[in-house]
């Protein structure tokens, strides 16, 4: 008798458990329809030459930038409710997406997560005011990446000669040549700012981490190079140093690695 | 003479063509004969009037004539070098005709220009040799050049802490400014993008706060100097760009 009673306990409570999966299960698969639902897809091409210019102005949301082998700049961008407006412009060999002034005065506006790609040899010049900025495979003359708070900066395979990456809280990360003549600019209030180029770079550097004192040069310390001021900054040159590098990184470390 | 004798001879006696004797007989007649003496009086008011207007026509050319007049002694004047007064004394000295110096203040005046070049040329070099990325504000008094330390001791300059404080009231002024509208603006912003911006300002802070200790304990400290200037600016650029939102 007691054994009949445990089998039939042991039976529901299988059955409610069995009950509960399928609820969860049904729950997260009602919630994936809303989800998707909730995402609006916006996409477009334009024709451009081999200088065109990106000029990116984001509120939040990730940014993903990629060069390819096309004369043509194609912009996809996944909206988030509330939907953005976006109302690209393409104006002599420039393409402008201000988001800021085509939501101004909107009082919630969903994150906008942008994935666009351009030739090679543009000139990119991204901002925003939070979230990832990505940019890969560009040697256009220009590449600037700007986050007014948060959010990591990546840029890979990078050529151009001016290059500029700030961002408040998060970490930079530049994997690219240093040209002749360059112009190169780093900075962070907290965060990790790397730097990955070849050993034989040519360039004038001062780097400054007050906060931190954590300036590896890893193998471009060399005769030229010096710390100063107690080991918060680090001055000199590489090779005949005929770029230009400025690091800052307020609260955070700096750290260099060999290409 | 009689009344017809009279007034034939009236116009020539009126224009003195007269003879003296004929000219004192009608005298004596027009003395006696009031009615020829009327008719004379009639006649010379006549000739009186002829000769106002023939005046009057002639006046023009004598205006002209002194117009002219005045003209050519105006530009004489003006050609016509000032002419010296006698009590005035006759310069001396090298610079004489410029200035009234006498030889001591002349030479006085070149020493001063000798020593005012050596300074410059001396501050020249000096800044030459300084790094160019050298901001006063965010200088220290060990880098100051002589020149400008001089210049800062007589009050004609700003010391670089002096310099610094006076920026720092400006960028604060201006972090006030904007963060009253960002203040009025905040509440439009999703949660987000408000925790965000807090957790920014609030590292942004922090640097602040500490290159602020390290300066009262150092004041001569340029590179905490130069980093409290680059994170205030950063922190009036985050400030401006959210009170656009």
């Amino acid at each position: 008798m007691i054994r009949s009673l445990d089998i039939r306990d042991g039976f529901t409570r299988s059955l409610r458990r069995i009950a509960i999966v399928t609820a969860c299960v049904g729950f997260l698969c009602a919630l994936m329809p809303i989800e998707a639902a909730a995402q609006r897809r916006f996409s477009r091409t334009y024709p451009a030459s081999q200088n065109v210019r990106l000029q990116l102005l984001n509120r939040t949301g990730t940014v993903t930038v990629e060069g390819w082998n096309r004369n043509e700049v194609s912009i996809s961008a996944y909206l988030e409710a509330p939907a953005a407006n976006i109302e690209p412009q393409s104006l002599s060999g420039t393409i402008y997406i201000n988001l800021v002034k085509d939501n101004q005065g909107r009082a919630e506006v969903g994150s906008v997560n942008f994935v666009i790609r351009v030739p090679f040899t543009s000139s990119v010049d991204i901002e925003t005011k939070m979230g990832n900025l990505s940019v890969t495979n560009v040697r256009g003359g220009l590449v600037r990446a700007h986050i007014t708070t948060e959010g990591d900066i990546t840029l890979t395979n990078i050529g151009s000669t001016a290059v500029s990456a700030q961002n408040g809280i998060g970490d930079i990360f530049f994997d690219g040549t240093i040209q002749p003549g360059g112009n190169y600019r780093f900075f962070s209030i907290n965060g990790t700012i790397s730097l990955r180029i070849p050993q034989s770079s040519s360039f004038k550097l001062v780097a400054t981490a007050p906060s931190t004192r954590n300036i590896s040069l890893g193998t471009f310390l060399g005769e030229n190079m010096r710390y100063v001021s107690d080991g918060r900054r680090v001055a000199g040159t590489s090779g005949d140093g005929t770029a230009t590098l400025s690091v800052t990184n307020q609260r955070g470390n700096i750290q260099f690695i060999r290409r | 003479m009689n009344c017809e004798g009279c007034q034939e001879n009236l116009s020539l006696f009126l224009d003195g063509e007269l003879e003296e004797t004929q000219a004192a007989n009608i005298r004596t007649h027009l003395s006696l004969c009031a009615e020829c003496a009327k008719l004379c009086e009639d006649f010379a008011s006549i000739l009186d009037s002829c000769k106002l207007e023939e005046l009057a026509d002639e006046a023009p050319a004598l205006n002209t004539n002194a117009l002219w007049c005045r003209i050519s002694n105006t530009i004489e004047a003006e050609i016509k070098p000032e002419p010296k007064l006698e009590s005035e004394p006759e310069p001396r000295g090298i610079f004489s005709r410029v200035w009234n110096l006498s030889f001591s203040q002349a030479a006085a005046g070149v020493a001063g220009i000798a020593l005012i070049s050596s300074l410059l040329t001396v501050v020249g070099i000096r800044n030459y040799f300084q790094p160019a990325a050298d901001d006063f504000t965010s200088r220290s008094g060990d880098t100051q050049t002589t020149f400008e330390k001089l210049l800062s001791k007589v009050g004609l300059t700003d010391t670089p802490n002096a310099a610094r404080q006076k920026r720092l009231m400006e960028q604060q002024a201006a972090i006030d400014y904007w963060n009253q509208r960002v203040q009025a603006r905040r509440a439009m912003w999703d949660d987000n993008l408000r925790r965000g911006f807090d957790r920014n300002l609030q590292a942004i802070d922090q640097a602040v706060f500490e290159y602020k200790q390290t300066l009262e304990q150092n004041p001569e400290d340029e590179l905490s100097g130069e980093m409290l200037d680059s994170v205030m600016n950063e922190k009036m650029n985050l400030l401006r760009e959210f009170s656009e939102l």
